[in-house]
């Protein structure tokens, strides 16, 4: 394995986000040029030190140079720019991808931001169908399968392995509604029940509505520098001390196994360059796409063992004053999912945590938190662990 | 919504693939055997996935499998599959080894079952494509 580090070499600095939830009639470069404002804003910055762009793409903009349109747009020219491609886990491969651009020298500051309007950008059809057309045309589209329905069989296999109950799953769409409620902003923070979920209507089993993530409008923006510009910004800066990725299979019936997905290796490699371990986290924010996502992300990051996410879930582990408070934005399933964005509010949620300043849902003294992504039906998976300047 | 988006998508054939679905018009699941390290595969490809020789020949499966996992959609994936809810879609793993995605034939969804053996049933879906779909035993 390569010896060379991000470790502590580059930073956070800057965080902000468009309105998110229900926005009608503002384009996915609109949602993300108004959060790379407040991220400016909030750095105390001006927009010509930005010389690096990256971002993912979105469903309901018809740019293919998203980085490029979104640079012409905000009337910057970066010498480094870049649309990056691998589904839901683009927001943790944008952030290593744009730290390792830095500690190249590629670019000093890297605006790493993504927006859409999947909600009232596209009808709903329009929106699963961008969804659906991810998948192979010819082995797997033509019979009919969803995105969520690759999601749905690993669980579905889970809990034949290991006895994980829809119950288990529901309690995960509790705990991320009970933690949007605190959050200013969530798309959804009436309370739900586990008999809620349970009742919800069926989508592809074992899923219901509500183990679902939402679909949302909203743009959201991070800006990284070096670890030596850092600190001339206005914000607490949040350093990069662990960047890890896996790519395992594009077909799910090739993934190797239904029930243990490349986050362990992804995830491994981003605790090595730490020089951290899983139990030394203190908030995670973890792609939930699909509440069973989560529990298998659990496992497979190490939060415990394999088979075991269920009763960790119901034991309360995953909340304030459990093992590892997790999404506590109350993340894609009831704060927003704008498609490839979605990921993008772990990342504000985790630095946010980080610097203190979450106000009543606040996770005390967190200073080490991990951002894991994945996509595609666990096909792609990035990891990002974050630290406060104490960790370094 | 137009006549286009509506309609389902067909497989378009490449140079990679275009005996499988040749073969699957004549009622035959073509595999990939590798002639130099006995790996077979579903996905068609010129090269084996674990030694990389070109040398593949390709063999009708039995079409005997078991249901590794399966899903049965009820929110249709976009228009096309309005009309099909609900379905099951398997995780067919095949008696060779390899894994497939597929359709249970018919709505029998209370019998199915992890691990549940199933055979394979060509189904035309237009005049140039038939679907590997796979039936109860
Ligand atoms: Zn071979």
């Amino acid at each position: 394995m390569s010896n060379r580090s991000l470790r502590g070499k580059v930073a956070i600095v800057g965080v902000g986000q468009s309105p998110s939830g229900r926005v009608p009639d503002r384009s996915p470069l609109d949602l993300t040029a108004d959060a790379t404002l407040k991220a400016l804003a909030d750095a105390g910055m001006d927009k010509s030190e930005i010389d690096g762009v990256l971002t993912g793409n979105a469903f309901a903009s018809s740019f293919h140079r998203f980085s490029v349109a979104l640079s012409e747009y905000l009337n910057i020219q970066p010498s480094y720019s870049n649309t990056l491609q691998v589904s839901g886990a683009t927001a943790a491969a944008a952030v290593n991808t744009a730290a390792a651009a830095i500690n190249a020298g590629l670019a000093d500051t890297v605006l790493v931001a993504c927006g859409d309007s999947l909600l009232t950008g596209m009808t709903p059809d329009m929106a699963i169908r961008a969804m659906t057309e991810s998948r192979d045309q010819q082995y797997e589209m033509p019979f009919g399968i969803p995105v969520a329905n690759t999601f749905a069989m690993t669980a579905h296999r889970h809990m034949k392995e290991f006895g994980t109950t829809p119950e288990q799953m529901a309690q995960v769409a509790v705990t991320f509604r009970e933690h949007a409620a605190r959050t200013p902003g969530a798309q959804k923070t009436d309370p739900i029940t586990i008999e809620d979920v349970l009742a919800s209507k069926m989508v592809t089993t074992p899923y219901h509505k509500l183990d679902c993530s939402l679909i949302s409008d909203g743009g959201v923006a991070l800006i990284l520098t070096s670890a030596e510009r850092a600190y001339d910004y206005a914000q607490e800066p949040i350093f990069i001390l662990g960047a890890g990725e896996h790519y395992s299979h594009e077909h799910i019936f090739l993934m190797p196994e239904l029930t243990e997905t490349g986050a362990v290796k992804s995830a491994q490699k981003a605790y090595d360059m730490a020089g951290i371990s899983a139990k030394d986290v203190d908030v995670a924010g973890i792609y939930d796409c699909f509440t069973g996502t989560v529990l298998m992300m659990l496992e497979d990051l190490g939060f415990c063992k394999k088979g075991e996410a269920g009763p960790f879930v119901e034991a309360g582990e995953i909340t304030y004053g459990g093992t590892i408070p997790t999404n506590t934005h109350g993340g894609m399933l009831s704060y927003a999912h704008p498609g490839i964005p979605a990921a993008w509010y772990h990342f504000a949620e985790v630095v946010r945590q980080l610097r203190n300043s979450c106000g009543d849902r606040q996770v005390t003294d967190a200073e080490l938190g991990l951002v894991h992504t994945l996509g595609a039906g666990f096909s792609t998976q990035a990891t990002t662990i974050l630290g406060k300047e104490s960790t370094l | 919504m137009s006549e286009q988006t509506i309609r389902k998508p067909l497989p378009t054939t490449d140079g990679d693939s275009q005996a499988l679905w040749d073969g699957l018009k004549e009622g035959k699941l073509l595999l990939q055997h590798c002639a130099d390290c006995g790996h077979v595969q579903y996905y068609q490809q010129s090269l084996c996935r674990l030694c990389q020789s070109k040398n593949l020949v390709h063999k009708p499966a039995s079409g005997r499998g078991k249901i590794h996992s399966y899903s049965v959609v009820h929110r249709a994936p976009g228009p096309a599959f309005k009309g099909d809810v609900p379905y099951a879609v398997l995780l067919v793993e095949l008696e060779e080894g390899p894994r497939m995605i597929s359709r249970l034939v018919g709505n029998d969804f209370d019998a199915l079952d992890f691990d549940l053996p199933v055979k394979l049933q060509t189904v035309k879906i237009s005049d140039d494509v038939c679907l590997p779909y796979f039936s109860l035993m």
